[in-house]
């Protein structure tokens, strides 16, 4: 790949996810969370997300918040607040609903609440799926919503690692996996300032940076990301980037169906999306039009030009398979045989270079 | 106690792409003085550093976008170690590090932008402060400082948590200070 070369890394694993699949259920959400992000001043964060889209996305209205701008350069950007975008941890009323008085069968039970993240009686007032479903558009006509789960990019040229002065940032050269050295790392925060995804996070307790590690001791034992591996709908692919018998060289290079997310930040992510389709909008009289639901002008806000393309592509393929004939890309993106879906040799070497250190 | 002016730390010296754009624009200090003493006690120095900060911040547990005030002060490891880069290559500098989360100082020990290392301070360095009225004050007891006495240059830095102040954004002395 020529840009392993130019940035000193040797192969570059990547995932591609296939929008027209994902269910919202989150579990590759809480599968991440679970394995890696437990510390209670990352009780807030997720490494990896599942937005609706449209929407404000987690933190809120991230693609504002700056780093970058639309012709690529460094720009100003903010960390997210807590409070009012990312959304702090909420409490739940479990002693309530869980821990019911002896002799108290008859009663019924207490519904789940949140209670907020201050404490007793406090209403949360945002959350990282606040606006799960809400979506745009009038019911019958062109109502519609579609889900974006997120996670770093592990771009090819990191705004993240450019950022860092103290050089606490690196992408390995196996792998092109970004990593945080929290040893090396004081806190400073321009990393999550600079990336314009904001997918990376601040431990409030431990005063470092933490960001998703690809799930790196899996991936050095042939094993996919949990996030993909624990996936209902399977729809994420993984694998080298270069490895033209793998899914992802054949979903981005070969049938240009995964596009990056931004591409305009001109960070080259390693992460790649399938667009999703849409269903057609409905007339006055409730007829389908030929206007798709998912205004084409906001994929393109997301995904850029060639998602017009992309979209044509999966289309016809999609009629081809109809008609009975055989479809590489139709076959690979319903996951017929789910073992092509991860394509991601051992590592001889078990030493991994330079892990996300664990400064507990 | 001295008053001394401080000037920005020039944001286009730091390491990465990212600061010397989005920080252009910090070329004046958030802290234009400090005042500025120093005692020798015995074999150590008790140095003093106040400065104005009408809003002061001591705790940035508490959110994801919060920064604590915080003060050093800087001597050359070797003569003609530079201070505004913290050192170089082979030119350390060592200092003292206060926090104002922290109730303990840190020692610190640079060889340029972005090398710095925080170790437990020796036996002997404490460090106590106060903000009263709009103002910090932070005193090092450095029981002893060989660095110091050896070269006889100190420097000073602050940063301003509420200005986002933190590493290479800071407030610094307009070079090293002869005692």
């Amino acid at each position: 790949m020529s840009t392993a070369t130019k940035t000193g890394v040797q192969r570059q694993i990547a995932m591609v996810l296939d929008l027209n699949k994902c269910l919202n259920c989150q579990t590759c959400t809480v599968s991440c969370k679970k394995l890696w992000n437990q510390d209670a001043g990352t009780d807030y964060a997720y490494w990896n997300n599942v937005e609706t889209r449209p929407g404000t996305g987690y933190p809120k209205q991230w693609s504002e918040l700056g780093g970058r701008d639309a012709q690529g350069k460094a720009s100003r950007g903010t960390v997210p607040d807590l409070d009012t975008q990312y959304g702090r941890a909420w409490n739940f009323n479990h002693e309530l609903v869980l821990l019911k008085p002896k002799g108290d069968r008859n009663k019924p039970k207490a519904w789940l609440r949140p209670q907020g993240g201050n404490g007793e009686g406090s209403r949360p007032t945002w959350g990282a799926n606040w606006d799960e479903d809400q979506g745009t558009g009038t019911y019958p006509g062109d109502n519609h919503y579609f889900y974006l789960p997120r996670l770093c990019n592990h771009c090819t040229h990191p705004a993240c690692l450019d950022a860092c002065p103290r050089s606490a940032i690196h992408k390995r050269k196996e792998d092109g996996i970004v990593l945080v050295d929290q040893d090396r790392c004081h806190g400073y925060r321009f990393c999550a300032e600079a990336c314009p995804y904001k997918k990376i996070y601040y431990d409030t307790q431990r005063q470092v940076a933490t960001k998703c590690i690809f799930c790196f001791p899996r991936i050095e034992e042939g094993e996919a990301p949990a996030c993909a591996r624990q996936c209902p709908g399977r729809l994420r692919f993984v694998g080298y980037a270069d490895d033209r018998d793998g899914p992802i060289w054949k979903l981005v290079e070969k049938w240009k169906v995964a596009l990056p997310l931004h591409p305009e930040y001109g960070l080259a992510p390693n992460v790649f999306y399938v667009p999703p389709m849409s269903p057609p909008k409905l007339d006055a009289q409730g007829r389908p039009t030929d206007q798709p639901r998912i205004e084409p002008a906001y994929l393109e806000s997301l995904f850029g030009k060639r998602v017009h393309q992309a979209l044509a592509t999966i289309e016809a393929e999609r009629a081809k398979k109809k008609q009975g004939k055989p479809s590489e890309l139709m076959d690979l993106l319903i996951a017929f045989d789910w073992n092509k879906s991860f394509a991601i040799p051992a590592q001889s070497s078990k030493q991994p270079s330079g892990q996300q250190a664990t400064k507990k | 106690m001295t008053t001394h002016k401080l000037i920005a730390a020039p944001t286009p010296l730091q390491p990465g792409g990212y600061i010397k754009v989005a920080y252009a624009a910090r070329s004046e200090p958030l802290v234009p003085s400090a005042d500025f003493d120093l005692e020798q006690v015995d074999d150590g120095y008790r140095i003093t550093l106040r400065w104005k900060c009408p809003k002061p911040v001591s705790d940035a547990s508490t959110d994801t976008n919060l920064w604590v005030d915080a003060a050093a002060v800087l001597a050359p490891g070797v003569p003609g170690a530079p201070w505004i880069t913290m050192g170089a290559e082979d030119l350390p500098v060592q200092g003292a590090l206060w926090r104002a989360d922290r109730k303990e100082v840190t020692r610190i020990h640079a060889e340029g932008l972005g090398s710095v290392e925080r170790q437990a301070a020796p036996e002997g360095w404490q460090v106590s402060a106060e903000w009263n009225k709009g103002q910090w004050r932070v005193t090092f007891e450095l029981q002893s400082w060989p660095a110091l006495a050896q070269h006889g240059q100190i420097a000073l830095a602050v940063w301003r948590g509420e200005a986002q102040d933190r590493g290479g954004l800071k407030s610094i002395s307009q070079g090293w200070i002869g005692l």
